[in-house]
């Protein structure tokens, strides 16, 4: 009688139920005559039996009180906020929109592959330096100066690119959504000549732009993408409790009927 | 309201015993797995609306946690903190001392997975212990599903050497087939 020949690696996935039916089905039939294989097969099976009676007191273990009312805690207080945004109706899936303009999704991937975690949140402004070395023309987190750019934040829609008048900086406009307390906010990109790249989002606050938020992102360090720049600018929009953005229609209306005011 | 999002909260603090087994088992302290599983819980619930909703919440969770302890670990290298092997015995040791005690006494299952290379171990633990299949495991340790099985073969055969555990080759009714 000849006997079929099966790889470790076969007899393991047979072991582990990962394998197709038909050649599970072949080792089935094989495991009725050999003993060797059965015996090969079982060490599989016992070590996977093995693991999981010996790490099974582990997971009998009391888990710390302290650490179940900690995190009982945190549950608790994100769902009373989620029960207080969902009875204000303002509960929205963030960053899963249907209407999140293909622009964003097209930028956002290469411009991620090139983040340094350079990440000035909060307090922090990010400071645009190439507009004559003229500090009134920055961009600073108590407020947007630069007429260039506050023409650009009041007027451009989602998915517009342009050169901003007056600078070699290029302007994109990511999306616009609003955050919780309903002020018009935009996310944008400005790319520098020295091919850095700062996303950032500005809120319309009284009758100026407030930049809350940048994260830099140089254009020379390819390659590598630490996955915490992406998330710190989603921890970012969740911890302002950003709505998704919105369709093309909705900004349009939002721009129109935003407060206008001269610029400086 | 989100589904995916109910379900993460739902879903988290009875999920706590096998999170801090699994944080337990990689990091090797009750103390550190404890921080962790509070901070992946932190994460869980601040990125709760990336959960997809008819995905394995444990193989997300997990996911969360083993990032923490990677960070973790980054940290430690960076600050030249050594790291705590109080808790891991065997490690001290030539090999051929160690060689020798095997011989002479057979390790515990669990003392042999505790000692198994870190690459093997969380494979086996999230395999055997924790039941993911090998596509789940390959995409949470962003590993190709072939390194997931070399991986998991070597543990296994480790952990029969370490631990002295042999096939039970008498036919059950499982096989049911009739012996030669």
């Amino acid at each position: 009688m000849t006997k079929a020949d099966f790889s470790d690696e076969i007899l393991m996935r047979f072991a582990d139920g990962e394998l197709d039916a038909e050649t599970a089905a072949r080792i089935d039939k094989a495991l009725e005559t050999d003993d060797d294989l059965l015996a090969r097969v079982a060490l599989f099976t016992e070590t996977r039996a093995q693991a999981q009676v010996a790490m099974k007191p582990l997971l009998e273990e009391d888990v710390p009180d302290h650490l179940v009312d900690a995190v009982q805690r945190m549950v608790d207080k994100k769902r009373a906020r989620s029960t207080d945004e969902q009875s204000a109706g303002n509960v929205v899936p963030l960053r899963k929109p249907a209407a999140e303009p293909l622009s964003a999704r097209t930028w956002r991937l290469p411009i991620a592959a090139s983040f340094a975690a350079a990440v000035l949140g909060g307090m922090v402004g990010y400071w645009l330096s190439s507009n004559n070395g003229r500090p009134a023309e920055g961009l600073q987190v108590a407020g947007v100066s630069s007429p260039a750019l506050i023409e650009a934040l009041a007027t451009r829609q989602s998915g517009d690119e342009i050169q901003l008048p007056g600078s070699n900086q290029r302007f994109r406009l990511i999306a616009t959504f609003r955050d919780s307390q309903k002020a018009l906010c935009r996310e944008f990109e400005v790319d520098s000549p020295d091919q850095s790249t700062v996303i950032s989002i500005a809120c319309h606050a009284g009758d100026e732009w407030r930049v809350s938020f940048a994260v830099v992102a140089p254009g020379d360090s390819n390659g590598y993408a630490p996955a915490s720049s992406t998330e710190a600018l989603d921890a970012y929009l969740s911890a302002i409790h950003a709505e998704a953005p919105m369709s093309a229609d909705e900004e349009l209306k939002a721009l129109q009927t935003m407060p206008q005011r001269p610029s400086s | 309201m989100i589904e995916s999002a109910d379900s993460v909260q739902d879903q988290l603090v009875a999920f706590l015993p096998n999170l801090r087994r699994f944080a337990i088992s990689l990091c090797g302290s009750r103390d550190l797995a404890d921080d962790l599983v509070q901070m992946a819980c932190e994460r869980a619930l601040a990125n709760e609306q990336r959960f997809e909703a008819g995905t394995r919440f444990d193989a997300w969770m997990f996911r969360i946690l083993r990032n923490l302890w990677i960070d973790h670990i980054r940290k430690q290298k960076t600050a030249g903190i050594q790291e705590e092997i109080s808790e891991r015995p065997d490690l001290t040791g030539s090999d051929g001392e160690r060689e020798v005690q095997a011989r002479l006494a057979l390790k515990s299952v669990s003392q042999a997975i505790a000692e198994l290379p870190d690459e093997q171990r969380e494979v086996l633990l999230l395999v055997c212990v924790e039941e993911l299949s090998y596509r789940e495991t390959s995409d949470l340790l962003d590993i190709p599903i072939g390194t997931v099985m070399s991986r998991l073969a070597r543990a296994r055969k480790n952990l029969v050497e370490a631990a002295g555990i042999t096939a039970t080759t008498e036919r059950s009714e499982v096989m049911k087939g009739a012996k030669k």
